[in-house]
């Protein structure tokens, strides 16, 4: 087969134990040379998958291919020939050596009789070189380390020399520089081989990162497929892991790559919502803080390129927001006076008033008179962060009268 | 690796040629294994008749010794194989044919074709086949009962074994009841015994012996893979469940084999491929050989104790393998929960 021909081919596939389908009509394809990457939330069947195409679950419905064979209408030694299985780990029962174990790998071209050929101690050589383990040829695999394990179990897969590849979470426990290691050898078995691989990953970082495409499985269907930077979005974080995570693209290898800072789970708050009043970065943990609480928070009046207004940009809240340097506009206080008078809480922080957010200030007053919750956190008194030639004070001293006053998040009752 | 592996098998055929000079030796009459050598060699064609070797002495060795310790050899070997196998089948080392009520399946046909038959009744191999009927069925049922789904579970095959091994002694006590005379030779057998055997008995069971240990041989490679788990075998190209069938088919037979002979010896199988696999690792292609070596070195020693520690009297062999096998299968068990707290 020449690359890019498909090599392991699902197509509606439903599968499943006893009356539970896990599987319900996955369809996907993995070419030769391609490293595709099975990502999906905990129980979505991705494990499934692998034992659908490795023979060990014959499907309910749908067909298999795997190098152009129905592995279940072959023999076992035959499917062995065409998809080698990496599973997560693996603890003999009995003491064997790491050649011993990687030699395993050439059962499906023994026969009973032989201990292997020098056809396959050359094989078993190369896949220990290709996974760099030939200095443990004679160690016992319970002594190894965990990375070196598994990169040994890597090398009884690769002795079977099969064109189609299928890794069961083979990061799990691993450090990120035997991660790193491990991909990097798959990959490279890609291109030098034309071998197609199919690797359950759980980490979308290092999936969008290392796969040329990613398939997402979500409650046995497939979801979304395609290159890291269409499937890896907020939608599918949103959608599928049900979180609200920004997405942003590496600057150094252009994937996409998910943000873990300020995660709240998607529409799992408990709908009440917080007004935050921030202004040059004073509001972002206060922000975040009550996001991860649980608010539905909403921002404002912010200018746009504060560091308060990029956080909310990046958890996609409510907000209001007008041109760096510029004033507050009528039709954006107008829009700010709403969203306060409609939440909770308004928290008013500690930024440095000026002209340009002021209004700010008068709009929190009138809203605290009209009798909304409203707290100022104040680290910095006024008088170092007045740019306004008192008026800003003025309006903060008419706030304390009438609004709680505390000196950081922990000393908010928000329960 | 290989020279190491070389070595010990030498090692382990010379203690063996020791042990068997040693035990044919011993007795009532003392003879020197310079004796012994010579009578063989000329009873093989190679000699001729040697000089100043009585008669008695010749009798005494090809009537009395050799059939037994030649015996103990092969029972020996097929416990131990059986052990192997077993123990490679359930990825445990602590298998082993009486362990898992085998041998009492096995016991109990071999018992029931003696009482209500006669043992001559189906000629030769009448008890030999009879015991591996029973093993075969024991070993069916506690495999069934012990299996939960895909998998065999350690904690469910020792239990379905016990519990197994309870009824068949039940039964077997009924079925002794109807035995009247012979009670005491029958119990006395099932304790495990070589007396009294003689070339034929041998004769039995060696063929089925060695048709076990070759199918023991073939299916060594794929016993190997048993050890990653039914999932990894599968995937590395093993038909798991013919491969089971096989296993449990080769190691009730092996068993059979023993017990039809010399009734049910405890602890040969579970300690000999346990200690050989300290030596010369897991790998069954490796350990069979060994362990044939080892096995009938373990039960002609076995032997040679229980006939000379209370002389004239006799112990049964079983029970000098249960007084060494119990301590040993109780280290083991505290070594495997260690391991499995460890693990899990």
């Amino acid at each position: 087969m020449r690359s890019g021909e498909p090599a392991l081919v699902l197509d509606s596939v439903t599968a499943g134990y006893r009356d539970v389908p896990v599987l319900r009509g996955v369809g996907l394809q993995v070419r030769r040379g391609e490293v595709v990457g099975l990502v999906g939330p905990n129980g979505s069947g991705k494990t499934t998958v692998v034992r659908v195409a490795s023979r060990a679950l014959r499907p309910r419905s749908g067909s298999v291919l795997v190098a152009g064979r129905d592995p279940y209408a072959v023999p076992a030694r035959e499917a062995a020939r065409l998809a080698a299985v990496v599973p997560q780990d693996l603890t003999p029962a009995f003491s064997f050596t790491s050649l011993e174990m990687v030699l395993m790998g050439r059962t499906p071209y023994l026969s009973p009789w032989g201990g292997g050929g020098p056809e396959d101690w050359a094989r078993a050589r190369d896949a220990m070189v290709a996974t760099s383990v030939q200095h443990l040829a004679d160690r016992w695999i319970e002594e190894l380390s965990g990375g070196e394990r598994r990169r040994v179990v890597l090398a009884q897969a690769l002795a079977q020399g099969a064109p189609v590849l299928l890794l069961d979470e083979p990061t799990t426990h691993l450090d990120i520089r035997h991660v790193l290691d491990l991909l990097r050898i798959v990959r490279s078995l890609a291109e030098r081989r034309g071998t197609a691989v199919l690797a359950i990953l759980h980490d979308l970082n290092l999936a969008a990162a290392t796969c040329d495409r990613l398939v997402v499985l979500h409650r046995g269907e497939v979801v979304a497929e395609g290159v890291p930077d269409r499937v890896v979005t907020r939608g599918l974080l949103r959608d599928v892991y049900e979180v609200e995570l920004d997405v942003v693209t590496d600057e150094l290898t252009g994937r996409p790559s998910v943000r873990l800072g300020g995660w709240r789970p998607a529409g799992g708050g408990h709908g009440r919502r917080a007004h935050v009043v921030g202004g040059a970065g004073r509001g972002a943990p206060l922000i975040r803080r009550l996001a991860e609480a649980g608010f539905d928070v909403s921002v404002g009046v912010l200018h746009a390129s504060d560091t308060d207004a990029v956080v909310a940009e990046r958890l996609n809240l409510l907000r209001v927001s007008v041109p760096p340097f510029s004033e507050i506009d009528p039709d954006s206080a107008r829009e700010a006076r709403r969203l306060m008078l409609e939440a909770e809480l308004v928290l008013v922080c500690d930024a440095p008033y000026g002209p340009g957010n002021l209004e700010n200030l008068r709009l929190a007053l009138e809203v605290a008179r009209s009798g909304v919750r409203t707290v100022l956190l104040e680290q910095v008194p006024i008088a170092e962060r007045d740019f306004t030639g008192g008026r800003a004070t003025e309006l903060w001293s008419a706030l304390r009268e009438i609004a709680e006053v505390v000196a950081g998040y922990e000393e908010l009752a928000v329960g | 690796m290989n020279r190491r592996y070389r070595r010990t098998l030498a090692v382990l055929a010379m203690v063996l040629t020791a042990s068997f000079l040693l035990a044919v030796a011993v007795g009532a009459v003392w003879i020197s294994p310079w004796a012994t050598v010579r009578l063989l060699a000329w009873k093989l064609h190679l000699t001729a008749r040697p000089h100043g070797v009585p008669r008695s002495t010749e009798v005494i060795l090809f009537q009395l010794r050799l059939p037994r310790v030649v015996l103990a050899g092969v029972v020996g070997a097929a416990l131990a194989a059986s052990g192997a196998v077993f123990q490679g089948l359930f990825r445990n080392p602590l298998a082993d044919p009486a362990i898992i009520g085998v041998s009492s399946g096995a016991a109990l046909g071999a018992v029931a074709v003696i009482v209500f038959l006669g043992s001559g009744a189906l000629g030769a191999f009448g008890v030999p086949l009879a015991a591996f009927a029973g093993a075969l069925l024991t070993a069916l049922v506690v495999y069934r009962l012990a299996r939960i789904g895909p998998a065999v579970h350690v904690a469910t095959l020792l239990l379905a074994g016990i519990a197994v091994a309870a009824v068949i002694s039940s039964v077997m006590s009924l079925v002794m009841s109807f035995s009247g005379d012979q009670v005491r030779d029958i119990y006395a057998w099932l304790l495990g015994g070589l007396v009294g055997q003689g070339w034929s008995s041998i004769e039995a069971v060696m063929p089925l012996v060695a048709a076990g240990v070759i199918a023991a041989g073939l299916t060594a490679h794929d016993l190997n893979l048993m050890a990653l788990g039914e999932e990894r075998a599968a995937q590395l190209g093993v038909e798991v469940g013919a491969l089971k069938r096989r296993a449990v088919a080769i190691g009730a037979l092996l068993a059979a084999c023993a017990v039809s002979v010399a009734g049910v010896i405890g602890f040969v199988g579970l300690m000999t491929p346990h200690l050989l696999r300290l030596v010369v690792g897991a790998d069954h292609r490796r350990l069979l050989p060994a362990v044939l070596l080892a096995g009938p070195t373990i039960l002609i020693l076995a032997d040679l104790v229980a006939r000379t520690v209370l002389a004239p009297q006799e112990l049964p062999v079983g029970v000098v393998t249960a007084l060494l096998g119990g301590p040993f299968f109780l280290f083991l068990l505290r070594r495997e929960g260690r391991r499995a707290r460890a693990v899990g």
